[in-house]
């Protein structure tokens, strides 16, 4: 009995080859690199697809923050690092606009990164003191008749909040007061104190307000109404026809990532994504969770690096 | 009120419940010694903890660390001249003079005592107002948060010890250094040079240079022995009756400073132990003994920064909105438990509100009861020789300034602010104005600047509204006073001097 397993184990051994192969990805620790400050939404939603995918690979996956200048010092260090699958990226949709915004990145938004997969899709909300405006129509008749008189609070310069509001502006052709906070808690604040008239931001910041009956939900910036506030109309229907901003998160990995590897990832997140705890995680941070080929994705980026470019030139926003 | 307070005890009290805020405070108080690992390191690596936990234990677990290290600051700050947490610099000033006089376990216990009552205050407050306190909160706009700073900046012009000329200097230089990094106003990058400064230099790295690596250098230097005598008897850590009364004033007048600006979403620990301190400084009446181990001087801001790490919740868990960083974590903790925080947060979730805050108080009394009898071990680390203790410091500061932006720049930085201490202080510069510069000159920058936007340019927003226009004039009586008193006292002394 003895004798025939040994027989047999040189043949086991010969026919697992191929399988140990493939599956020698990953043998070790994974890292998520991500640009912002812990415990941002970047951060959580990189803790969130961590747990996931260390459960789905079988290796430990840590998340890595290394904040700065919008997320670039991550991606400037991303970009440099070996394409082996190890280090990841959770990238934003401020990636396209640092792309737009900067005179002289010290990487290639596009060509420097392999794009796996997105993970979530949200939408940015103008919310407004609750009863000040009956409508996003009303917002824009008084900004048309007094120019600079309607304030939009934004989460900084060059935020993606802060453009999206610049491309209201020039949608509409009305001029608004673009006033920058540190951050969009510190705009609601603001918004809460009557400072300012309008915040720009993403449900999480906006809506709790709104159920609340202190703010109002005016219009959501997405192209179709969010499924999960189907009474709040778009842009697109009202004031802005075409009008169609979202913002994401998504996994990304430097360049030249082999393509068994950025499948396997692909493949990794996607799962994650139909997982019930994962869904209700990013969920709950007001975004949809939405999974892509890694070809929508970069498709996507690039599309977006357009606009951006042309919302930066023509609202005169000064390149860093 | 009490109803629902004593209702949110009966969910802390659960034992499900309470090891989390044991847990919590425990971790913070570690966390809080530890240099430069600061509350949000800690927090956001538990957050994924958070995940499997209802949303209150996940809360009081998260708070716990972030209270609790407000605690552990002040020891590292006492022993070492390290400062824990950013929070506790001020708590150097004094503290440090006194471990070097041999009365550290009293600097300790004072230390811990008003951390203590400050807490308490805080959540009394938290209890009996918070709403009041938010709706006030709301009234600071851009103008008035301008205003409260150059209150503050002139009020606290005496903090650090020396020649008022001297602490001058130091705060421009604080405000100075605080430019560095893209403007909030225009999004324009000042003195930036390479990406990783594009968001500043951080308040943790000037922080641990300036006053934790500078201190390294000045006692690797010196050959006298650093302790005389350790005492660790009982009776060498209680104050005395009289020592009591000296502290009751600025422990009140502390947590009554750092509930406020805790409330304030934007201010926080840190300048409320700052303006404790001044404040403390401004009403003594020997203001000499400050800087030489003056017991005020460390009740007052501990007192101050507890009581804000309380109130700080108040816009979070009212308003739902996050005065800082610390706070946008615990409303990220509610969000992925499915609380959405808002004003109705009170209403809709009555046990997770007072569970909460009556973990406070239960988690202030833990720090207590855990602090007081470690005194004695934490001064014994003073018997270890200096050259034995200084590389572990060294590498402490290190990764815990690391940890803080995973970055080799700010760990550099600090080395460097290190030596930029040392050389201030031998030719008699303080550091701590450098710091109340750096933390107040860009919030004064960015509020004054948006009140201008807001306001097309007209200067005299800052006069007509009310609030601001009370904290205007406060500044003008107390600059007259000063220079009057001043002037006064010189004619006093040359009247003394010409014989009659």
């Amino acid at each position: 009995m003895l004798k025939t397993l040994f027989a047999a184990l040189p043949l086991a051994m010969a026919l697992s080859l191929p399988a140990a192969a493939q599956s020698t990805y990953p043998d070790h620790t994974i890292r998520i690199v991500h640009g912002f400050a812990a415990g941002g939404n970047a951060d959580t939603v990189s803790r969130i697809i961590a747990d996931a995918l260390s459960q789905d690979l079988g290796q430990p996956v840590v998340v890595e923050a290394r904040p700065g200048a919008g997320g670039t010092v991550a991606s400037g260090y991303v970009a440099q690092q070996e394409a082996d699958g190890y280090t990841l990226q959770l990238l934003v949709g401020g990636h396209p606009v640092a792309a737009a915004l900067y005179n002289s990145l010290p990487f290639d938004s596009l060509e420097d990164f392999t794009f796996i997969s997105t993970v979530g899709q949200f939408p940015f909300f103008v919310g407004a003191q609750h009863g000040r405006f009956a409508s996003i129509q009303e917002v824009i008749d008084a900004a048309r008749a007094n120019p600079r008189s309607i304030r939009i609070g934004h989460a900084g310069v060059g935020s993606t909040q802060h453009l999206t509001g610049e491309l209201l502006g020039l949608e509409t052709g009305v001029q608004f007061l673009h006033v920058p906070y540190q951050g969009g808690a510190a705009a609601t604040t603001a918004l809460m104190g009557g400072e300012i008239d309008l915040v720009i931001d993403a449900g999480t910041v906006i809506l709790g307000q709104a159920d609340a009956g202190v703010f109002d939900a005016l219009a959501v910036t997405s192209g179709a109404r969010w499924d999960d506030r189907p009474d709040v109309p778009t842009l697109a229907e009202t004031v802005a026809p075409g009008f169609d901003v979202l913002s994401w998160t998504g996994i990304g990995a430097p360049a030249g990532l082999p393509d068994d590897i950025a499948e396997t990832l692909n493949a990794a997140v996607n799962r994650a994504l139909q997982d019930e705890g994962v869904r209700e995680r990013i969920l709950a941070l007001g975004a949809s969770p939405a999974g892509s080929t890694g070809e929508a994705f970069r498709a996507m980026v690039e599309r977006q690096i357009a606009t951006w470019t042309r919302v930066i030139d023509a609202a005169e926003i000064e390149r860093r | 009120m009490l109803e629902q307070f004593m209702m949110g005890l009966g969910v802390v009290m659960q034992p499900s419940v309470l090891v989390y805020a044991l847990a919590g405070v425990v971790i913070g108080q570690l966390i809080g010694v530890l240099p430069g690992i600061g509350a949000i390191t800690a927090i956001s690596l538990l957050l994924p903890i958070t995940f499997h936990l209802d949303a209150t234990s996940s809360i009081i677990l998260l708070a716990g660390i972030y209270y609790g290290s407000q605690y552990g600051g002040s020891i590292a700050s006492i022993l070492l001249n390290l400062p824990g947490t950013p929070s506790s610099v001020v708590t150097c000033l004094e503290g440090y003079p006194m471990a070097q006089k041999g009365r550290a376990g009293l600097a300790l216990f004072i230390a811990a005592f008003s951390s203590f009552i400050g807490g308490m205050i805080g959540v009394a407050l938290v209890v009996a107002a918070a709403i009041p306190m938010a709706s006030i909160a709301l009234r600071f706009g851009a103008a008035e948060y301008a205003m409260l700073v150059v209150l503050g900046l002139i009020a606290a012009s005496l903090i650090g010890t020396g020649s008022q000329l001297r602490s001058f200097a130091m705060v421009l230089v604080g405000i100075a250094l605080g430019l560095v990094g893209a403007d909030t106003t225009t999004g324009f990058y000042r003195f930036v040079g390479m990406p990783e400064l594009a968001d500043g230099i951080s308040l943790v790295s000037l922080a641990m240079g300036l006053f934790g690596v500078s201190e390294i250098i000045r006692s690797v230097n010196s050959e006298a022995p650093r302790q005389t005598k350790i005492a660790v008897s009982m009776r060498d850590i209680l104050p005395t009756r009289a020592e009591f009364k000296e502290i009751t004033g600025p422990i009140l007048r502390g947590a009554g400073i750092g509930s406020f600006f805790g409330a304030l979403p934007g201010t926080g620990a840190a300048i409320a132990s700052f303006m404790a301190y001044a404040v403390e400084k401004r009403v003594s009446r020997r203001p000499g003994e400050f800087g030489t181990g003056h017991l005020p001087g460390i009740a007052a801001p501990e007192s101050s920064n507890n009581a804000a790490a309380q109130t700080s919740f108040i816009p979070t868990l009212t308003l739902g909105v996050p005065g800082d960083a610390v706070m946008a974590l615990m409303i990220g903790a509610l969000v992925l438990n499915g609380v959405i925080p808002g004003p109705r947060l009170m209403v809709d979730q009555p046990t997770l509100f007072w569970g909460v805050i009556a973990s406070f108080f239960i988690g202030n009394l833990i720090l207590l009861l855990i602090n007081i009898p470690l005194i004695r071990l934490w001064v014994l680390l003073l018997r270890i020789p200096y050259r034995k203790l200084y590389p572990v410091i060294i590498i402490m500061i290190c990764v815990g300034v690391y940890s803080h932006r995973t970055s080799v720049v700010d760990v550099v930085l600090t080395l460097g602010f290190g030596i930029l201490g040392y050389l201030l202080k031998n030719v008699r510069f303080e550091p701590a104005p450098i710091l109340l510069g750096f933390v107040l000159g860009p919030l004064f920058e960015e509020n004054f600047r948006r009140a201008m936007l807001l306001n097309g340019g007209d200067f005299t927003v800052f006069a007509t509204r009310p609030i601001s226009g009370t904290l205007l004039a406060c500044t003008v009586a107390l600059l007259v006073y000063s220079l009057a008193s001043g002037l006064a006292a010189r004619r006093r002394a040359r009247r003394a001097a010409t014989p009659s």
